[in-house]
């Protein structure tokens, strides 16, 4: 086991330092320059150019690539060319946006998924199963932003339930903090509820059709624990693989979700610096995406293992 | 970079876009287009008809509430709250409720004073230029507000080396401050667009003390003269300031306080202002006006803009802005009569109509009929004459269909703007294509030089200069056409060392004529910028120079 992390652990490191070079190069490779989207309409050469000296921008790009990767080392992201403001205090007030409404988005979805897609299986065929169905293929079908849009028409605009955008700390006030963000992270989960469900729904119609099922209610076990305890416990493994493999998806869906209702979020902050070309932040913000990755990876590895204990038998993953 | 041709899709669309140009254009030869009308007479209130400027009315107040926090869905995100470094217009809006400023601008373009308590005072050569300042002003940290802190403010402005305010400023030479209440600039030369620099973010004037003590790092917490005080910034979503209590006409202030949050997407905007989460929302869409007006709840102001929108074409940008024009074998860039059809083949009235539902306003020149500057020459107008257009090209020998690519944004709004264009310049003989980029890209192809024909536009300024010689003055620094006619280049300096408003005004229609026959820059539209408000709000009011005045609106009681 130990040797299985130190492999993976190394790993890590290679795929981050990697990223780190693809995202410095890749921004670059961006048509557009910084300095001018700064600029905006009052732009004269004597302008741009402080503006690049001011940044770093002038230097040549080893230079530049040295002096990234040694604040990198040192923790610093730099300062953002768009807002002046460092790179590091923009991410501590985004991050915890995105992450909250992703753990929301994630625990909506999952009970959700797993609710319908055990119901979908256990009634199969009946009118149950049926609605189940067809609301995971509304929640795969129909985009964020339309999702996002029509709930802002019905239940901000028309009925007044919920705000339509900002976004309360959670510290300054828990209850509007969630007020503010059952909309957004109902949005967020639909698409990945849907997923969830369908293979909750495949997976417990595996294991309803197994041997140790059958054995499960030869032994005279109640149909409830024979669903809870045996089948639907099997089929968590897939579940959670899913939830992980969906994370990345959640980040990306969280810059749609997150322009929609105006939170101050990680996605929208991505978005924003990529049209602005602000390179320290499109850096931090993709370095960090990588690293989060990663290290999800990693742990739903060894999530596998505590779930399936052949795994940590074997010490490798299935 | 793609080379889209957005000519071989949305066939119905584009049918009905066509038919609706023809049937715009059979009004516009009944009503004849030219020269440009002012539409710009009608008195300021709500909900006029479209096409109508209405730049809101002050707060009355005995009707209005004190207190209350007032929520703007901004459109945009505003870049750094320094004056001297700012380079956005959304700054602006935030700046109009924080940083007051030496001149201001009233609802018919005039200047006026603010923080100066008349006009300047120039002297007859025109180079020593006297401010008499307001009296018993303090900053929002409390320090006096005087001379000594316009002259810190006005020589940060010139020194500091990421300045954008420097240009703007022009030849000034020293700053004297004979009392605490007078400054005198002196000049090198006379130099008209001073006025019009001061009543924008040029004439905002920072405390000393916060300059002292903040440095390059002012944006963070910005000190300066205004009804409200900054409170505070989360970068991409949101700025909030509180009334301030040293403000020295603090009874005119109603609200405790101001939020704008950034929320790009136009129809956001509007469902915020719906649902009442937001009480304004700038920028809002032609194409959401009509149903916006029938809200009962809501009142849309429309204020035309200073600037324009145009069509740039390369002429002599070969090593990108600023170097020296060189030649470029095109017939559009060789011929000025190649670029006078592609003219003629634009009817401008059909396409704000079509594409804009009226409600933006034809333009021919950088001179809006609205400035003081404006006059008959300015306002002459290339009548939309396809027959003419094509006549040019064959005089030119140019054989047609003559190919044009064009590079645009790629927003819905200039895209529909792009395809209009296509089909109409049809006629006169042109086979528009069309290549759309992503803004920043747009920007960089720019000043490359990487194009043909280019749609941008420029949001506009008091003064005039600013609107025309940095685009198309010889070697000037957004002269990105590479554009050079010595004889223009003359009547832009001799305007802007004119100290008389009149002599200016025939200086600038005699630089029209040349644009217009020179054709580096053809000018299509000039915006009119839509702002819708929630009737429980008072006093909020957009004047021509494009900024959102909140600071004086209240809740109604």
């Amino acid at each position: 086991m130990a040797r299985y992390l130190l492999t993976r652990a190394w790993q890590s490191a290679l795929t981050l330092l990697l990223s780190t070079i693809v995202v410095f190069v890749g921004v670059r490779a961006l048509p557009g320059d910084p300095a001018l989207a700064l600029a905006g309409e009052d732009r004269s050469p004597e302008a741009l150019e402080a503006i690049r000296r001011h940044y770093g921008l002038d230097q040549p790009l080893p230079v530049q690539f040295a002096q990234y990767v040694e604040r990198m080392a040192q923790g610093d992201f730099g300062v953002s060319i768009r807002t002046g403001t460092p790179v590091s205090s923009m991410l501590t007030t985004a991050l915890p946006v995105t992450v909250e409404l992703s753990i929301l988005a994630i625990l909506l979805a999952t009970v959700l998924g797993v609710g319908a897609g055990v119901l979908a299986a256990v009634r199969r065929g009946r009118p149950a199963e049926w609605l189940a169905n067809g609301l995971a293929l509304i929640g795969l079908s129909v985009p964020h932003f339309w999702l996002g849009l029509l709930a802002i028409l019905y239940l901000s605009v028309a009925t007044g339930l919920f705000p339509a955008s900002g976004f309360v700390p959670f510290l300054d006030d828990p209850v509007d903090n969630l007020h503010h963000l059952v909309l957004p992270a109902v949005i967020l989960g639909t698409g990945l509820a849907a997923i969830i469900m369908r293979q909750t729904r495949s997976a417990m119609l595996d294991s309803l059709s197994s041997d140790y099922v059958r054995t499960a209610k030869a032994k005279g076990l109640r149909p409830r624990a024979v669903i809870t305890r045996h089948a639907l416990r099997n089929s968590l493994i897939v579940v959670v693989t899913v939830v992980g493999l969906q994370l990345g998806g959640l980040i990306s869906g969280a810059v749609v979700t997150e322009q929609i209702f105006g939170l101050p979020g990680f996605g929208k902050m991505t978005i924003d610096a990529v049209f602005q070309r602000d390179y320290p932040v499109i850096q931090a913000v993709v370095l960090l995406t990588a690293a989060a990755y990663i290290v999800i990876n990693f742990l739903v590895d060894l999530l596998y293992s505590v779930i399936d204990p052949r795994i940590r038998v074997t010490g490798e993953p299935a | 970079m793609t080379n889209l041709s957005v000519r071989e899709t949305n066939l119905p669309r584009r049918r009905v876009l066509r038919a609706a140009v023809a049937a715009a254009a059979v009004v516009c030869t009944l009503a004849a287009c030219s020269p440009v009308s002012n539409n710009d007479g009608g008195q300021p209130g709500d909900n006029q008809s479209a096409g109508q400027d209405s730049f809101g009315t002050p707060a009355d107040p005995a009707a209005v509430k004190q207190g209350g926090k007032l929520v703007i869905a901004l459109s945009a995100e505003p870049d750094a709250l320094d004056p001297t470094l700012s380079r956005s217009l959304y700054s602006r809006y935030v700046f109009q409720a924080m940083c007051q400023k030496l001149y201001d601008v009233d609802e018919r373009a005039q200047v006026v004073p603010q923080l100066a308590t008349a006009l300047p005072t120039t002297s007859g050569d025109g180079r020593t230029v006297t401010i008499p300042l307001r009296p018993g002003v303090r900053f929002a940290d409390g320090t006096p507000f005087d001379s000594a802190a316009v002259k810190a403010t006005l020589q940060r402005h010139l020194s500091n080396a990421r300045s954008a305010r420097k240009s703007e400023l022009g030849p000034i030479d020293g700053v004297d401050t004979p009392d605490a209440q007078t400054v005198v600039l002196r000049l090198k030369q006379p130099f008209a667009p001073l006025l019009g620099a001061l009543a924008d973010r040029a004439g905002m004037i920072m405390s000393a003390q916060a300059l002292r003590t903040r440095g390059d790092d002012f944006a963070s917490a910005p000190v300066c003269v205004g009804p409200f005080k900054f409170a505070k910034r989360v970068p991409q979503n949101s700025i909030e300031v509180v009334k301030d209590p040293n403000y020295y006409d603090a009874s005119k202030v109603h609200l405790d306080a101001i939020s704008w949050r950034i929320l790009t997407d136009a129809s956001i905007r509007a469902a915020n202002l719906r649902s009442g989460d937001a009480q304004v929302a700038d920028s809002v869409s032609t194409q959401d006006f009509a149903s916006l007006r029938q809200d009962a709840s809501v009142s849309v102001l429309q204020s035309q803009s200073l600037g324009y929108q145009g069509l740039t074409i390369n002429i002599g940008n070969v090593d990108g802005v600023g170097t020296a024009p060189k030649p470029i074998n095109r017939p559009l860039a060789q011929n000025a009569k190649v670029r006078q059809a592609f003219e003629h083949a634009i009817d401008r009235k059909a396409l704000v109509d079509a594409v804009f539902n009226g409600l933006h306003a034809v333009a021919c020149s950088p001179i809006s009929p609205a400035s003081p500057f404006s006059s008959p020459e300015a306002q002459a107008c290339p009548a939309h004459d396809p027959a003419k257009a094509k006549q040019l090209l064959t005089e030119a020998g140019v054989p047609t269909p003559y190919p044009v690519t064009m590079l645009a944004s790629n927003t819905p709004d200039t895209l529909r703007l792009a395809q209009a264009l296509q089909s109409m310049v049809k006629d006169g003989g042109f086979d528009l294509k069309i290549n759309p980029v992503e803004y920043s890209s747009l920007l960089d192809e720019q000043d490359r030089g990487n194009f043909e024909l280019l749609q941008l536009g420029w949001s506009g300024r008091i003064d005039p200069d600013a609107n025309i010689t940095n685009f198309v003055g010889t070697g000037a620094s957004q002269n990105v056409a590479g554009y050079s006619n010595p004889q223009l280049d003359a009547l832009l300096t001799q305007a802007r060392q004119a100290g008389d408003v009149e002599e200016r005004k025939k200086l600038y229609g005699q630089a029209v004529t040349v644009l217009q026959q020179d054709d580096a820059l053809i000018y299509l539209y000039r915006q009119r910028n839509l702002t819708a408000v929630s009737k429980q709000i008072q006093g909020l009011q957009v004047f021509p120079d494009g900024v959102l005045r909140a600071a004086f609106a209240g809740y109604t009681k």
